[in-house]
């Protein structure tokens, strides 16, 4: 009578200890899956961080570029402007001196 | 049996339980690994994919203003030179304006010229009778050149005599006494109209210069756009 009784409780014993082994499995499963999505995140973090300094990287860069371009751009509409100015004095006189002779002279 | 068989039965089913126990947390721990790759590897990609459109999004209005504002930097200079070119013309046909004022000093070319200016706008009126406006200071040429005008008018018309009124009430606006300002004045010249009034014939010097001007432009224009010679 008692080998049977030792038997059965070595049985369910032996259940519970399986039980445990499958849920401490379980568990760990689960643990391991938040563990995805916290190193997933990080990393993504670390993507972001990295594309947001690659713009900004860019950005600074690109404004260096248009403030020159700006400079440049100045600079040649100046020169036109002193040009066109100096062009307009060396006309000046013949074209006076032209406007001048279509306002005396009086064909009939 | 003897209590031995069932002692080592038992034991085979313990061994047995805890065996299969086993195998199940294996199976799970094996399947966990693949399920953290797989869930890892998916949030990734997701997750950088969106960040990598933000950023090209981003990007792209970056570029748009930039595209933007060289195109409203290169409309405002190109603006400023039109402006120059517009201001440099004027400026000539103010200079023009001035020189101008000084013909009426020669009375004799001046006696002429208006001699010529009365002659051509009798022929555009074809007016038998007209009225005559000059300014105050040129009423004794004007006078003294009427008839000459008259006579050359009938010969190239073969028609008698017009008839001229001068206006002796009612004068054109004198010449600036000092630098040209905002106020009208005449550098010289005539205003002949109809009797009735209808039709106007504005041959002063400043109407004729405007003439002039507007005619002569596109080539004043081509002038100062041609390239200096080196």
């Amino acid at each position: 009578m008692d080998t049977r009784q030792s038997g059965i409780q070595q049985l369910l014993a032996a259940e519970q200890e399986a039980q445990r082994i499958v849920n401490e499995a379980r568990n760990a499963k689960m643990a391991r899956l938040k563990q995805a999505k916290e190193e997933a995140e990080k990393e993504v973090a670390a993507y972001r961080a990295q594309m947001e300094a690659e713009f900004q990287r860019k950005l600074a860069q690109s404004s260096g570029d248009s403030g020159a371009n700006v400079k440049r751009l100045e600079q040649e509409t100046e020169e036109k402007i002193e040009h066109l100015k100096s062009q307009a004095e060396n006309i000046s006189h013949d074209v006076v001196q032209m406007l001048l002779k279509h306002v005396t002279t009086v064909k009939n | 049996m003897n209590d031995a068989d069932v002692s080592k039965q038992i034991q085979q089913m313990v061994r047995f339980i805890r065996q299969e126990a086993e195998e199940k947390a294996n199976e799970i721990s094996v399947a966990a690994e693949e399920e953290f790759n797989i869930e890892k590897l998916q949030i990734l990609e997701a997750e950088k994919k969106k960040i990598r459109q933000e950023y090209e999004r981003k990007q792209k209005q970056v570029d748009i203003r930039k595209k933007i504002e060289y195109s409203m930097q290169l409309n405002a200079s190109r603006i400023k030179v039109l402006q120059a070119q517009d201001d440099l013309v004027c400026s000539i046909k103010e200079a023009a304006a001035k020189d101008l004022l000084v013909i009426s000093n020669n009375q004799q070319a001046y006696k002429k010229l208006l001699k010529n200016l009365i002659v051509q706008s009798l022929l555009r009126l074809k007016e038998p009778a007209v009225l005559l406006r000059c300014r105050k200071d040129d009423l004794k040429l004007v006078e003294s050149v009427l008839q000459v005008a008259k006579e050359e008018y009938a010969k190239k018309t073969n028609i008698s005599y017009p008839d001229i009124v001068v206006d002796n009430k009612i004068f054109l606006p004198p010449a600036p006494k000092h630098d040209i300002g905002h106020e009208t004045y005449c550098s010289g010249g005539v205003v002949l109209a109809s009797v009735d009034g209808k039709i106007v014939i504005e041959n002063t010097l400043d109407a004729r210069l405007d003439v002039a001007f507007r005619k002569k432009l596109p080539e004043i224009r081509r002038r100062l756009f041609a390239k200096i010679a080196a």
